[in-house]
């Protein structure tokens, strides 16, 4: 390699190469997906963002939580993300055309959060998720599974009535006599950010992926909003682990 | 070419003029990459204890899980490996080049402003300013910053090549120079498509997996291998083995490196054909691995600190790449994907493969830079003894937990709390080799500064008794 000018362009053309053939493709097949319009509904999917969810998604990249949580469902027979109850259908790339900073996130110490507010038979709610990252404890159980933000909360004294905010707990635990637990507005965007993570609408590309189960009742592939095997999706209260 | 030719008037053959002129900005480099790998040490420990006992420092917002782990990647990767990367990729050209370093000033200047950009960035990641993309966590803010110094850095090892005595060049110089070309390309490009104007829904994952991966396969693992082709060339004294094949196995690497990053995408939201090509190119890329192992081999059974570190850093580069092949597979990726395997296999690659390396290099390079031998051999060996164990069971630990977790989350019966309870007892031995790690690292630390500063304080140098004998050294250089 005597040749300094011709060993610089091999240098840029190989670079080239990798991401043309990563980037530029998937950028060409992907980069103009467009909105679902679905006639019987009269309404275009995937929802976009609402402006308090927005900010959310933005608290979410800034505290990590992608280093524990990933947002994509797996096909059905690709892992036991569907049999755990955290979609009935797989993620697709037209689920994320609205985001602005996606997190497909590469780590799993705790739940898919994808389809959170589409768990069956009932997602969490509000309070719910307030008290797990006040608690750590998933509300009604007694084991951390969840590393416990306080810190997105403000612990102060009630001055005239106590704020419709506030959390209530039950199981014993309480604020400090005369105290009140109160989100901040961090956690109310966060929160509000979680529970729009829904994936419930089938596109025409989530569909057929689906193989044919060895057994052949369960399954129908024209089907896929069927819920998930019986008796093998956890209720999703029962699961999250940080 | 001969070094005899270059020597300085130093009374040992081994100091070369690029030696004596580049010392205080390449141990300036040098220090601050220690420096940074000591506090990612810090940081390491605190999030893996985090793993076990997840309330530790929960309440505190800047060392919640997430941060802290965006804090220790940031510091390892653009703290230590950066600029320990290019302190040893300049010294490697201005070695080769024959000519001393020229333009050190900017050396200087570079590595202040990257490290100011850097800690700067820290501070923003601490305090909500993360932009949680793997590998490209420093907020926005200081990016442009970080690509600037960068710049300033590499003027001196772009005037090195240009201006080298002989147009022949060396295996090290095409993997230094390939590696300071390419991170400016490949960190704007990321910057442009994930920062600045962020491309549509999940590109995003697939620009961000070709930037994780293209910084490891076309600028870390470049800047270790120069390194350690230079030093076993030199150590060794002799033409590699099947050196005829190094330029094939470059090529091979800067062609199919930065595809293989698709396999972290297996099963998720983007085209099919794109972990499928990844999966390729990891088995292509076997070829790479190959050769390397052939070329460097005589490190093994060597003795000295720098060729065993060289050696463990070499084995590590090529068993990574076999895992990496052999993990890609879909059927193995479903048990290895999203757990702590995957950490476990950038771990065997970051610290196994680039830093042993790069240690290796080190303790080759900072003696001839100072002019004297390390100030305490015991900190020698105890550095190298215990950052091989430290290694070893950092990798294991993890890839046990991760093979278990794996095999755990595939079984929807197996709540998230089970799971933890059974990768326990490994990631309490991840603990035990994290604390391993940071105590290693200081040792280094203490042995840097007390041989830089005896090389500072006392003007004559002494004989330095770890030298081998000059005229050993008069010999073709790669």
């Amino acid at each position: 390699m005597r040749n300094g000018p011709l060993f610089f362009l091999g240098l840029f053309i190989t670079l080239s190469l990798s991401w043309a053939g990563t980037v530029l493709l998937s950028q060409h097949q992907l980069g103009a997906l467009a909105p679902y319009y679905d006639e019987g509904e009269s309404k275009s999917f995937p929802d976009s963002l609402s402006g308090i969810a927005a900010r959310g998604q933005l608290v979410y990249a800034d505290l990590g939580c992608a280093a524990c949580h990933t947002q994509a469902v797996r096909r059905p027979d690709f892992g036991a993300d569907q049999a755990r109850g955290w979609g009935e259908r797989q993620s697709v790339a037209r689920d994320y055309i609205y985001q602005t900073h996606v997190q497909l996130g590469a780590m799993r110490l705790g739940p898919d959060l994808t389809n959170l507010a589409g768990r069956k038979p009932t997602p969490f709610d509000t309070e719910d998720l307030m008290k797990l990252l006040y608690t750590g404890m998933i509300p009604g159980t007694k084991v951390l599974t969840h590393p416990p933000y306080a810190f997105l909360f403000e612990d102060r004294k009630v001055v005239g009535e106590i704020s419709a905010k506030a959390l209530k707990f039950a199981d014993g635990i309480t604020a400090a006599p005369g105290h009140e637990i109160v989100p901040t507005e961090r956690a109310q965007s966060l929160v509000a950010y979680l529970l729009s993570l829904n994936n419930t609408y089938d596109y025409p590309e989530s569909r057929p992926v689906a193989p044919e189960k060895k057994d052949g009742e369960k399954h129908d592939a024209a089907a896929p909003k069927a819920a998930p095997a019986p008796g093998a999706a956890p209720a999703p209260k029962e699961e999250g682990k940080k | 070419m001969t070094l005899s030719s270059m020597s300085s008037a130093s009374s040992n053959g081994e100091v070369t003029a690029t030696d004596t002129t580049a010392r205080g900005p390449l141990l300036l480099l040098l220090g601050s990459a220690l420096l940074w790998l000591v506090i990612s040490g810090v940081l390491a420990l605190v999030t893996s204890i985090q793993l076990v006992h997840p309330t530790f420092l929960a309440e505190c917002p800047v060392f919640s899980y997430g941060r802290a782990q965006a804090l220790q990647e940031s510091a390892f990767i653009y703290g230590w490996a950066a600029n320990a990367g290019l302190a040893i990729g300049l010294w490697v050209l201005g070695r080769l080049g024959g000519e001393p370093l020229r333009a050190l000033n900017w050396v200087v200047v570079g590595t202040l402003f990257w490290n100011t950009a850097l800690a700067v960035g820290l501070v923003g990641i601490a305090t909500g300013g993360a932009t949680s993309i793997a590998f490209l966590q420093l907020p926005g803010y200081v990016q442009p910053a970080m690509l600037f110094a960068y710049a300033a850095i590499g003027v001196t090892g772009v005037l090195a090549w240009l201006g080298r005595r002989n147009p022949c060049t060396f295996a090290s110089q095409w993997y230094a120079v390939a590696a300071l070309f390419l991170f400016p390309w490949i960190f704007s490009a990321a910057q442009v498509m994930l920062i600045w104007s962020p491309v549509r829904g999940t590109l995003q994952a697939v620009a961000g997996g070709w930037f994780a991966q293209s910084a490891w396969t076309l600028w870390l693992a470049p800047l270790g291998l120069a390194g350690a082709y230079y030093v076993v060339a030199k150590i060794k004294g002799r033409v590699l083995s099947s050196y005829d094949f190094a330029p094939h196995a470059f090529w091979c690497l800067l062609v199919l490196g930065a595809f293989t990053g698709g396999r972290h995408l297996v099963g998720g939201p983007v085209p099919a054909w794109i972990p499928s090509v990844a999966i390729v190119s990891c088995s292509l890329l076997l070829f790479n691995y190959f050769v390397v192992f052939l070329n460097l081999r005589g490190a093994f059974g060597a003795g000295g600190t720098a060729l065993k570190l060289i050696a463990f850093g070499l084995a590590a580069y090529v068993f990574g790449g076999l895992v990496d092949a052999i993990t890609a597979f879909r059927s193995v990726a479903l048990i290895t994907q999203f757990t702590h395997f995957d950490t476990a296999q950038q771990q065997l690659a970051l610290y196994g493969g680039f830093s042993m390396m790069i240690f290796g290099a080190i303790y080759y390079a900072v003696p001839r830079l100072t002019g004297r031998a390390w100030a305490s051999a015991g900190l020698t060996s105890g550095h190298r003894i215990a950052v091989s164990l430290g290694v070893v069971l950092l990798v294991v630990s993890l890839g046990m937990a991760g093979w278990i977790q794996g095999h755990d989350l595939n079984d929807a019966k197996v709540s998230f709390t089970d799971i933890a309870t059974h990768t326990r007892p490994w990631l309490l031995a991840a603990v035990a080799a994290q604390g391993l790690l940071l105590g290693a690292n200081l040792l280094l630390l203490v042995n840097f500064a007390m041989s830089a500063c005896l090389s500072c304080c006392s003007a004559a140098p002494t004989d330095p008794t770890l030298f081998r004998q000059p005229s050993t050294m008069e010999v073709s250089a790669s």
